[in-house]
């Protein structure tokens, strides 16, 4: 096994001011103290997110206390067995054989951060303001979402537009997600069509843009870790909501205390967690991971490997249709030509799965399996299949959905795009019939 | 239901070699800038690259020269990233394609 990356304090207990220069450019002059001709100042303070003030004594070779604590990391609350791919920042995702529940608990709900995990603002400090192409800006307390507006409850997939990166050929740069930053836990809130109506939505309000109080990774406080918007419509669907409770209790840390947008059925990152404010706009918001070729594809199809000029790429609205099996977990044993039951998820981004299809021989033959409607619009659907294997052997199970409008997942890895979104390739395991 | 683990225990070494590039060194001693893989100019890469996040957004890609070199960019015009000297990016650059590239993954 490799060892855990070394902490930026051992690295410093070694050789502090060695440490200095190859982390910061520092050099310090005979005194030891301050920053020779300024090398490293500014390296240090971006980091940090603030100047030093008292620089010129800071002796050479000393951790900023910022950066003190040691990096092992342990996310409190979550399923041991969850694979954990990053832990600065925190990116988690769930083996296919713990998304088995229709309603995912918290412990086993992906992560994915582009900034830091902010400790929980007290709820006293907090306010959501909704601002811009309004008649009445708003500014509102958590007691005023909890008290002055209708709750809904509802089973809501929020899934990463990264699921699946790991499969693209050449590799895409991103968070090698395989299949498992998808989740369906049962949300709690504000429509947030009922926050806009109440604020007064103006005629010009086009889209909206979020913001939120974690933190950038540089520390730098003028720059977001994310702040993504939407259109319009989609953020005034009965079905998209500000969110205060995640399965009947407070919405854990990692999962955007106290507050949080949930978009649905769209790439994840339309769902800003820790939210602090709702910006309506009368334009597409331009706020970090909006412009570039974040979370959007080409507009044709194009060659893997293609550098695709960033004017002919567009956002990704609503994520595809998809499936996993869930149960049993791959590489389980079974008895060779007696029935037993595999199941799974599937769900469609805007659209309702209206049919799952499995094969235990390679896609040659296929089996229609049991499929429930969904409890509520948005909600992924269970799908029940009994199978026989009918020798011992090695056996591959498929599961392959199918939306409403007819579409199917591919058996391949669809179209290649330089940033690896959107793969839904059909899943896959493997059992042993003995 | 019993689950059976895979026979071959070199497919398994190999899977287990691409989830995990930094594997352990032969003497079984951990290499000194793990998770990164050894190559000339780790050094620099492991000291650049991990004030903001862990080596482990690194090491989980495997990208063309052009495509690290855009992503060295991006680092400084859009995430806050200082400049590095170019001498030290022409390193930082070449280790990244040279360990880290699309046919290392
Ligand atoms: C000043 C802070 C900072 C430094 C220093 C830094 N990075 Fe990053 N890096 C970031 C941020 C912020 C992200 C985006 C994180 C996210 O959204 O998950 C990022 C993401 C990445 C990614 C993922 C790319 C993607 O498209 O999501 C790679 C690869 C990466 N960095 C490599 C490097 C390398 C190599 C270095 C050293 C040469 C480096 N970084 C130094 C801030 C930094």
């Amino acid at each position: 096994m490799h060892k855990e990356e070394r902490g930026i304090g051992e690295l410093y207990s070694e050789d502090p001011e060695r440490a200095d220069e190859l982390l910061w450019g520092r050099k310090t002059g005979p005194s030891r103290r301050g920053f020779l001709r300024g090398a490293g100042l500014a390296s240090m303070g971006a980091a940090l997110g603030a100047t030093i003030p008292f620089h010129a004594n800071m002796p050479a070779g000393l951790i900023p206390a910022a950066f003190a604590q040691g990096i092992d990391f342990q996310l409190e609350g979550k399923d041991p067995g969850l694979t954990v791919l990053n832990d600065r920042p925190v990116n988690i995702e769930t083996p296919p054989h713990l998304l088995d529940d229709d309603v995912t608990p918290a412990s086993r709900h992906f992560v994915r951060n582009n900034g830091t995990l902010p400790d929980p603002m007290p709820l006293s400090d907090w306010r959501l303001t909704i601002d811009g192409e309004v008649e009445t800006p708003m500014e509102l307390s958590y007691d005023d979402l909890m008290n002055d507006f209708d709750h809904v409850t509802l089973r809501l997939q929020i899934e990463c537009g990264g699921n699946g990166r790991a499969a693209y050929d050449p590799p895409a740069r991103g968070n090698q997600w395989t299949t498992g930053a998808i989740a369906n836990s049962e949300w709690t809130g504000v429509r947030l069509r009922d926050i806009l109506h109440a604020a007064g939505l103006k005629q010009s309000g086009t889209h909206t843009g979020h913001f939120s109080y974690d933190e950038h990774l540089s520390g730098n406080p003028d720059l977001d870790p994310i702040s993504r918007g939407g259109p319009i419509n989609k953020m005034m669907d009965p079905h998209t909501i500000i969110a205060l409770k995640m399965n009947g209790e407070d919405i854990p840390a990692a999962h955007g205390n106290p507050c949080r947008v949930i978009a649905p059925g769209w790439p994840g990152s339309f769902s800003q967690k820790w939210l602090t404010r709702i910006w309506v706009r009368n334009q597409v918001h331009d706020g970090t991971k909006m412009t570039g070729q974040s979370y959007r594809v080409p507009r044709y199809p194009v060659a893997p490997g293609t550098d695709v000029p960033e004017e002919d790429m567009m956002f990704i609205e609503s994520m595809p249709v998809k499936s996993l099996v869930t149960f049993p977990e791959a590489g389980t044993e079974v008895a060779a030509g007696m029935p037993f039951e595999v199941r799974g998820q599937a769900w469609a981004g805007d659209n309702e799965v209206a049919a799952v299809d499995v094969s235990f021989d390679f896609g040659a033959t296929w089996q229609r399996a049991d499929l429930s409607p969904p409890p509520n619009r948005y909600s992924w659907q269970r799908w029940r299949a009994n199978l026989r294997l009918p020798m011992a052997g090695y056996y591959e199970i498929w599961a392959r959905a199918t939306d409403d409008e007819g579409v199917s997942q591919p058996m391949v890895v669809p179209g290649w795009n330089p940033r690896g979104y959107l793969n839904n390739q059909c899943h896959r395991i493997h059992m042993m019939a003995v | 239901m019993k689950r059976f683990s895979l026979g071959s225990g070199a497919a398994l070494a190999a899977l287990l070699a691409l989830a995990a590039p930094a594997v352990a060194q032969d003497n079984g001693e951990a290499y000194e800038f793990a998770p990164l893989p050894p190559g000339e100019g780790a050094e620099e890469v492991y000291y650049n690259c991990r004030a903001c996040h862990s080596l482990r957004i690194v090491v989980q890609q495997g990208l063309s020269r052009d495509v690290w070199d855009e992503v060295l960019t991006w680092m400084v015009e859009k995430q806050g990233m200082y400049e590095m000297p170019a001498e030290t990016r022409e390193t930082v650059l070449d280790y990244l394609a040279e360990n880290i590239g699309a046919d290392d993954r």
